[in-house]
């Protein structure tokens, strides 16, 4: 079950219409290609996808599963939007109330396990290990856990354990952390018992009906076997916009990190079925990722580059991410940005940390370290110099119409799939 | 948008031949553009165009063609009704021969299709077109065939089939492998035909013992049957030779007609790889007027070249007019100038291959250089 229900408002404006599993990451891929194509790769052919904000897009990307090999006979991909009935059914209350309304769905497969995963973390892990230690250790709840830096405990919830990798105590973003395990969000559970926990927290006045806050820490309370699973490779949460942005950067700095070519493990993806890319006579690329359907006559140094993308002559972009469809033109100078889907960079703007340039659309509090995000479906005007660490989106469009327009959404389908 | 018309795809054509490349392939396999193969131009023009039943008629080599194709679901042809029909020469039962005169199992596909007409293609020409208004001009022109043709003229050495039309655009004179025709109008190998006359001409064919059911074959009636000929307005490349096949990858390399064969509104689609993004490493050397594809590693520098999936070029290598397929792998320091390398090869360190422009050096697939 991949909870993809969530906004990811720390996204801002990338995620203002579209839920955060669908945002694109690493040249190729939506961030859900990572948890689709991991359960695809561990052999788990049901799967569930709980969506709740703006679905559409993620919707028709999922399709039929078919991208996965999860189009089967028996099982494959659903998606479970939140429904109505007799009972009054309501919105998805929180990650455990989203897993308490779809009973009827997992009990339909009479599953003996069932994993809990998260749309919006960038990993490879094989579920089966989980499944099978969870199995091993006659466990009723496991929680995958990483290591994380002490300094950075206090930022998560925390497993304390025993020595039997037990756990004895769940501490949500504790101000002393006595361990650096942290919850990657990733559960595999007993049915049997997590049902039961789903129907009691339920009934719970209390409870705000998470996972992490709730239904673990009662079930710990309540004395269940509950153990840790360690997991020691590449997991990033991908939930603010530096985060996003250094995840899309390890591809390049380091490519070993998740290794994408291992053809043990694909990550599959939507094909965009358009021709190879093509770099043009003048252009100069290094360091440079990129996919389907795109043309670099410019400069790319340090860059994430999707599908359909074009950069013209004279254009030079440097550690920025160009997400599908989007445009730079001749003369545009950007550093450390994230261009969102369809979005066209017009002649000699200028967007990057250094530069002395608008201030009005700084917005400090999602964007740090100089990196400026634009908006899907957006022009940026002719000559337009935009100051690090902004934020354009629709709202920035109607304020200041001298320097960005928006394009009616889906006027311009480059970018979709 | 359903046609009332079927695709009849021709895999292979025993005038055209590759060397190396056509050696474990069917010349619909041969790839082409960095992720594509031959077919998947006709088959895609042919989806593209409204038509939901493709039959291919395959004669030899034809496994690649088939992991290729598969259940047809790239092209929207994984279908409940109608979809992909392949149909592989059927193997004489007494004698465990292959017969080519039987052309049982091609009549088997056309009768069992309710289509009204039959568009019968080749595979050696490339081009993204829709063949609806040339279905349109077949029937308004009541002829009994209608072919298309372009102006290139034929190129000596080359198979052609140079038309001279009447005054009405009816072939009136056709001139196979002609070196020098007075004809430029060198028919491409398309045919749009009636369903009921395709089946009287099949049966024909086997009543009097022709082999090979070809569309040179089927223009022969030109002096009894009115084919009516249109010309293609779309660019068009056409691959009957090494030469030509290396010309026409360069050719790709242009972004007007690059961008004209791969328009967003009639996409020409291939089977996915899911291969992970092309990374141009640090310190990479000059990579320009290159077309390259999913799952890539530049580490050298590459000039005017076309790299399929998954090619490695190694540090210090030099990749210059060249066209790698895929998983070909560079090694460090090797030089390459004017050479096609098939599948999975290797060229180990330091190699040195130099080819001409109008003799390009061809590497067949899995060799070690």
């Amino acid at each position: 079950m991949i909870l993809a229900g969530g906004q990811g408002s720390r996204l801002g404006v990338l995620t203002e219409l579209v839920a955060k599993p669908a945002v694109p990451f690493g040249s190729r891929y939506r961030i859900i290609d990572f948890p689709l194509s991991n359960c695809t790769n561990s052999g788990i052919e049901a799967v569930g996808v709980l969506t709740q904000y703006q679905p559409l897009e993620l919707n028709s990307y999922i399709g039929n599963g078919h991208s996965w090999d999860l189009d089967r006979n028996k099982g494959g991909t659903y998606i479970l939007p939140p429904y109505l009935s007799q009972a009054g059914n309501e919105w998805y209350k929180g990650t455990a109330n989203a897993i308490y309304q779809n009973i009827p769905f997992i009990d339909s497969y009479e599953p003996k396990y069932v994993l809990i995963l998260s749309g919006d973390h960038v990993y490879k892990m094989d579920y089966l290990k989980m499944v099978e230690a969870h199995i091993e250790k006659k466990a009723e709840a496991t929680i995958a856990v990483i290591e994380v830096p002490w300094e950075e405990a206090s930022r998560f919830g925390i497993m304390n354990t025993d020595e039997t990798g037990r756990v004895v105590e769940f501490e949500e973003k504790p101000a002393n952390p006595k361990s650096n395990l942290a919850s990657m969000g990733i559960y595999c559970f007993s049915w049997k018992v997590l049902r039961e926990s789903l129907i009691k927290d339920e009934a719970n006045p209390d409870s705000k009906n998470d996972f992490g806050g709730d239904v673990i820490p009662a079930m710990i309370a309540d004395g269940h076997d509950v153990f840790t699973y360690a997991f020691d490779g590449y997991w990033k949460d991908v939930g603010t916009i530096a985060s996003l942005w250094e995840s899309n950067m390890d591809l390049l700095t380091d490519p070993t990190l998740i290794n994408l070519r291992d053809t043990k493990w694909t990550i599959y993806s939507k094909n965009p079925h358009r021709p190879s890319h093509y770099f043009g006579p003048d252009s100069e690329v290094e360091n440079t990722a990129i996919t389907d359907g795109s043309e670099i006559f410019g400069e790319c140094r340090g860059t994430i580059v999707s599908y359909n993308v074009v950069v013209e002559s004279g254009a030079v972009v440097r550690d920025s991410i160009l997400m599908p469809g989007s445009y730079v033109e001749s003369g545009a100078v950007l550093t450390r940005c994230i261009v969102g889907m369809d979005t066209r960079i017009e002649r000699d703007v200028r967007a990057t940390p250094e530069e002395d340039g608008l201030t009005c659309f700084i917005n400090n509090r999602l964007c740090q370290g100089g990196i400026t995000v634009f908006a899907p479906n957006l022009i940026i005007k002719e000559g337009t110099r935009i100051a690090g660490n902004s934020m354009i989106g629709p709202e920035q469009a109607r304020e200041y119409p001298q320097y960005v327009a928006e394009v009616p959404h889906y006027s311009r389908m480059e970018g979709r799939l | 948008m359903i046609t009332d018309a079927m695709g009849l795809i021709l895999a292979d054509n025993r005038r055209i031949h590759l060397g190396a490349l056509t050696e474990p392939r069917a010349i619909a396999a041969i790839p082409f553009a960095g992720r594509f193969r031959l077919i998947d131009f006709t088959l895609s023009n042919m989806v593209n165009s409204g038509i939901k039943r493709v039959g291919i008629v395959a004669l030899t080599k034809y496994k690649s063609l088939m992991d290729h194709i598969g259940t047809g679901a790239p092209w929207d042809l994984d279908r409940m009704r109608q979809g992909l029909f392949l149909i592989p020469p059927y193997i004489n039962p007494i004698t465990r021969e292959p017969d080519r005169t039987d052309a049982q199992s091609i009549i088997d596909y056309v009768k069992t299709g309710d289509q009204s007409y039959v568009i019968i293609s080749s595979c050696d020409y490339i081009t993204n077109t829709s063949y609806r208004p040339l279905l349109q001009a077949h029937i308004e022109s009541q002829a009994d065939m209608t072919i298309l043709y372009h102006q290139e003229g034929p190129i000596e050495g080359a198979p052609s089939m140079a038309i001279e039309l009447d005054e009405k655009g009816f072939v009136c004179d056709m001139m196979v492998d002609y070196p020098h025709p007075a004809s430029q109008k060198n028919a491409i190998g398309l045919i749009i035909i009636s369903r009921d006359l395709l089946l009287q001409l099949l049966m024909e064919m086997m009543a009097r013992g022709v082999a090979d059911f070809s569309i040179v074959g089927i223009l022969q009636n030109y002096k009894r049957m009115r084919i009516y000929a249109v010309e293609l307005q779309d660019p068009v490349l056409r691959i009957h030779s090494v030469a030509s096949y290396f010309d026409a990858s360069m050719r790709i390399l242009g972004t007007d007609i690059r961008r004209m064969l791969f328009s967003a509104e009639r996409p020409i689609y291939t089977k996915a790889k899911n291969r992970a993004p092309c990374i141009v490493w640090p310190g990479s050397g000059v990579v320009r007027n290159v077309l390259a594809s999913d799952g890539c590693a530049i580490m050298g520098e590459v000039e005017n070249s076309v790299l399929f999936r998954g090619c490695v070029i190694g540090r210090g290598a030099r990749v210059t007019n060249s066209v790698l397929f895929q998983d070909v792998q560079i090694s460090d320091g090797v030089i390459l100038d004017h050479v096609i390398i098939d599948k999975n090869s290797v060229v180990r360190m330091d190699g040195r291959l130099l080819g001409h422009p109008g003799f390009p050096i061809v590497i067949e697939k899995n060799a070690i250089v």
